[in-house]
């Protein structure tokens, strides 16, 4: 095949790229017309969502709406960094205030960064919680169902002296990756329970899962969420918008654990000999566990697709 | 009078003549605007410091004119950061200080040099191309039994009966056309990262409901290699008859022109 540029075919997607990418220079030199602040559409873009800018025929009113926008964001990283400290990530969310007395969401912003994890609250001003990355041991999601019936995801996250809060945020899988990759330490990221999360009840082991993905310049460790069940195994970075690995169970010929560099920080990582794909190279924090699981599907005759 | 502004395309390599006969947004002549020193130029067109506006279709047709213009510099230079819509440098009238945009821009060039130079490089003899990926959801049940069993029934049963089985069907479809599209997903990804030096997928806009979304991706793939990424399509292409794909480019690398986020050079004259 032949990629194509005929301008009938590519219009909408170069306005939605235009709009939303090739951005460079607007990110730190904002530049000043008649005092107030102009800057490129692409943020204030990515965040309404360029589907719906299209389909209510609202980029008439883009130049109006990025003032006001920017206006509005100038606070949008208010947090203070230390010396040094680099922002990852933020995000709408709040935190669960449990003290004895109420046990209340306060609203906020959380951010993350190569450091801490702060939910802040802009107006008035204050620091709601935080702690140091390194204290982190345990980032679990919980999930639960709303009065609307919607599920919702929370995350659990267990500091290294017991304490424990629950925050909520708008992208919390995306949340729980980045801090997977961020934190010093070796981190818990499974959900509690058996199946959590899934709910069918055929989930053999679910949780956070590196895949060294391999790529034309040499393969490249990736964090996600892995998922077992007897069909095989899933895994799927909070990135992309499908499972970037697929096996079947039927096509794993070995797995074995063997030392090599982990970005989870053991010395230990897994390796399944598929017949289809050759070796594919996975570690997580326990890399037993998940050998021990994705074995026992060797051999074992796969269900019915039910 | 108002003092002029410069509308900014991209930044390139500092080659003279390059932006020569190349015209711009509603016709407006570019040029290259040098930072002395550092190798690299801002492709601009002189302009009033006031942002274009306007109807959806005068804003779709600005958008041609900056990807045409932006095309030919970039099929001169071999590479190039292009820039978003509506990047103005305006002049900073501070009593103080005053400064042209020309002056801004230049001293933005010299502060971010080696940053621009190091991005520009990487990108040096690279395109970008887009490729989405979507399967039918009534082609990708085609070979289902349970599919052909219940389109069987549906033929011999009342209209009541026929509307069950036929939510039946589509849950069906459903289902079969997810499975399809996540172990797509997963092999054409595979096959596209071998080919490919960078990938980042996108959500994508319009959904056609009788369809599924396997990938929609930018890809940074070198010139020479554009063939090959060709050849995975039409091979995804042939072994699934419910594929639906499209294969867009080659263009200027749109999606991979973002900086790392960083600290300017402590070298950077900061006038601020």
């Amino acid at each position: 095949m032949k990629p194509t540029r005929d301008p009938r075919v590519t219009l909408d997607d170069l306005v939605e790229v235009l709009l939303n990418k090739g951005a460079v220079l607007h990110l730190d030199l904002i530049v000043s017309v008649a005092d107030i602040p102009l800057i490129g559409v692409s943020l204030r873009a990515a965040i309404a969502g360029m589907e719906t800018m299209l389909e209510y025929g609202m980029l008439r009113r883009w130049d109006e709406d990025t003032r006001a926008w920017a206006e509005r964001s100038t606070g949008r990283r208010e947090l203070e960094l230390r010396a040094g400290e680099r922002h990852v990530v933020h995000m709408r969310g709040g935190h669960l205030l449990e003290d004895g007395f109420q046990t209340t969401w306060r609203p906020g912003t959380v951010h993350l960064t190569d450091r801490r994890l702060v939910v802040l609250r802009r107006e008035p001003r204050e620091v709601l919680w935080e702690t140091e990355l390194a204290e982190v041991r345990a980032v679990r999601p919980e999930t639960e169902r709303t009065i609307g019936g919607e599920q919702r995801t929370r995350l659990r996250v267990v500091l290294a002296d017991g304490r424990q809060t629950l925050l909520s945020c708008t992208e919390p899988e995306r949340l729980r990756a980045l801090l997977a990759g961020t934190c010093p330490g070796p981190l818990e990221t499974s959900p509690v329970g058996p199946a959590a999360g899934t709910g069918d009840g055929r989930t053999v082991l679910e949780g956070h899962l590196w895949y060294h993905e391999p790529r034309r310049d040499g393969p490249l460790w990736r964090g996600g969420q892995g998922r077992l069940t007897p069909d095989g195994l899933m895994w799927k970075s909070p990135l992309d918008s499908r499972p970037a690995l697929v096996l079947p169970a039927d096509d794993i010929t070995a797995v074995r654990t063997e030392p090599g560099g982990s970005p989870a920080g053991g010395g230990t990582v897994i390796t399944v000999e598929t017949a289809s794909q050759g070796p594919v190279t996975l570690t997580a924090d326990e890399p037993g566990r998940w050998a021990g699981a994705l074995d026992s599907l060797r051999g074992a005759a796969p269900l019915p697709s039910a | 009078m108002t003092e002029p502004a410069l509308y900014v395309y991209a930044v390139a390599p500092d080659r003279p003549g390059a932006a020569d006969g190349v015209t711009g947004v509603d016709g407006h002549p570019l040029r290259l605007l040098a930072a002395p020193g550092t190798g690299l130029a801002a492709l601009v067109h002189d302009a009033e410091p006031v942002p274009y506006q306007g109807p959806d279709e005068d804003v779709r047709r600005r958008v041609a004119e900056q990807d045409r213009a932006v095309v030919a510099v970039w099929e001169r230079t071999g590479a190039l950061l292009p820039m978003t819509f509506n990047v103005l440098v305006a002049p900073d009238p501070s009593p103080r200080d005053p400064r042209t945009a020309e002056e801004r821009l230049r001293d933005w060039l010299t502060s971010r040099a080696a940053g621009l130079r190091s991005r520009l490089e990487a990108l040096d003899g690279r395109a970008e191309l887009r490729v989405e990926i979507t399967v039918d959801r009534t082609e990708s049940a085609r070979d289902d039994e349970r599919a052909r069993a219940l389109e069987a029934e549906m033929e011999s049963r009342s209209p009541g009966l026929r509307r069950l089985l036929a939510k039946q069907l589509e849950q069906l479809r459903r289902e079969s056309s997810e499975r399809l599209a996540d172990a797509i997903h997963a092999d054409v990804r595979r096959r596209l990262l071998a080919v490919a030096e960078d990938m980042r997928e996108r959500s994508r806009g319009v959904r056609d409901p009788g369809e599924a979304d396997v990938l929609s991706a930018a890809l940074l793939v070198r010139t020479e290699d554009i063939e090959a990424v060709g050849t995975v399509l039409a091979a995804v292409r042939d072994e699934q008859p419910a594929a639906r794909i499209r294969f867009l480019g080659p263009w200027p690398p749109y999606t991979f022109a973002d900086l790392p986020d960083g600290p300017r050079e402590p070298a950077a004259p900061e006038r601020a």
